[in-house]
């Protein structure tokens, strides 16, 4: 394991993202733009389908679904050009695997009110508001792990 | 800071120091606890007054104006979440923003969001609430969506790049 981090460790790319003066501060800019389209959207469709705006119909939510996607790759993209500069830290930290978890079962959640809430309109099913409850609870602890990673590694680097 | 005219940071840390606030943020947990509450509170403004922005610009047509409005008050909460955890940060570490170049632009961005907002409301928010699902709002709507949606991403880029213009960073246009 610390012979794959120290190889990715050396290669142009993570230095790159280490060593440029604006490499790692960007990426982070456009990391933290993309969840706040991601988990803001998937708020906003777990707020709705909890009862907040009523009058706005509920199957039309379902176009705000682009943006969260939108922000969804450009979060993951610049994740991974994040992994790359310190996949140590990161790998080693099970906070990092707990914000994974968070962001999976908020999806999961997000899909199941997509597929089966959303276009149901008024004939909403009961377990719906359940599921909008628990899919704000994953974002939030999705962000508080993600912050909270940053103070948990044990280590920075392997070389 | 020596040199300060207007505000002593010294003041701030001693009084900041008084009441706890100090010592809660330098514990082990406290500054990524508060960090968190102020990224959940971004997602939930950004979420919905982006939301609000994105229909005024024609984004999720069908969607009735009036009744995305009431997302609105959950902007507002993200927001005072953000003013409260913003608080705590400040009052703990006032050298580190008061003179943070980041930190000033970041405050002049919500001043531009800020003005803006009280713009719509003064100016076209009546025309924007009275129209129906299916309408298109007017230009002048979705001129201020456009500025309040660039001025909250520019929140987090300044927000974002507090770190790198911490001290020795210090930039007192005042002094």
């Amino acid at each position: 394991m610390i012979a794959i981090f120290a190889w990715i460790e050396q290669t142009p790319l993570s230095i790159f993202m280490r060593e440029d003066l604006w490499a790692f501060p960007v990426t982070l800019i456009l990391h933290s733009v993309g969840m706040g389209m991601l988990a803001g959207g998937g708020m906003v469709i777990g707020l709705r389908v909890l009862g907040v705006a009523k009058g706005a119909r509920l199957e039309l939510f379902a176009k705000f679904i682009p943006v969260m996607q939108a922000g969804f790759w450009l979060a993951f993209v610049t994740g991974l050009l994040l992994l790359s500069a310190y996949p140590a830290k990161a790998l080693t930290n099970w906070v990092f695997a707990l914000k994974f978890v968070m962001l999976g079962a908020a999806g999961l959640l997000v899909r199941a009110m997509a597929k089966r809430v959303l276009p149901a309109g008024a004939a909403s099913p009961d377990w719906a508001r359940w599921v909008a409850g628990a899919s704000l609870v994953a974002w939030a602890g999705a962000i508080t792990a993600g912050r909270f990673l940053a103070y948990t590694n044990h280590m920075l680097l392997v070389t | 800071m020596a040199g300060d005219p207007l505000i002593s940071t010294d003041a701030i840390l001693r009084w900041s120091y008084d009441v706890g606030i100090f010592g809660f943020m330098n514990s082990r947990w406290g500054w990524p606890t508060v960090e968190s509450v102020h990224f959940i509170g971004l997602a939930l403004l950004v979420g919905c007054v982006g939301a609000f922005d994105l229909r005024m610009m024609g984004v999720a047509r069908g969607l009735s104006m009036k009744a995305l409005h009431r997302l609105v008050p959950f902007g507002v909460l993200g927001f005072a979440m953000n003013a409260g955890s913003g608080f705590l940060f400040f009052t703990a570490a006032p050298a580190q923003y008061l003179y943070n170049p980041a930190f000033q632009l970041k405050a002049l961005s919500m001043l531009i969001a800020g003005l803006n907002m009280m713009l719509f409301y003064a100016t076209t928010a009546k025309a924007v609430v009275a129209m129906t699902p299916e309408d298109d709002a007017p230009l002048a709507a979705k001129i201020i969506a456009g500025v309040s949606l660039a001025s909250w991403i520019g929140v987090i880029t300044f927000g974002r790049l507090l770190t790198f213009f911490r001290p020795p960073y210090h930039w007192c246009f005042w002094c």
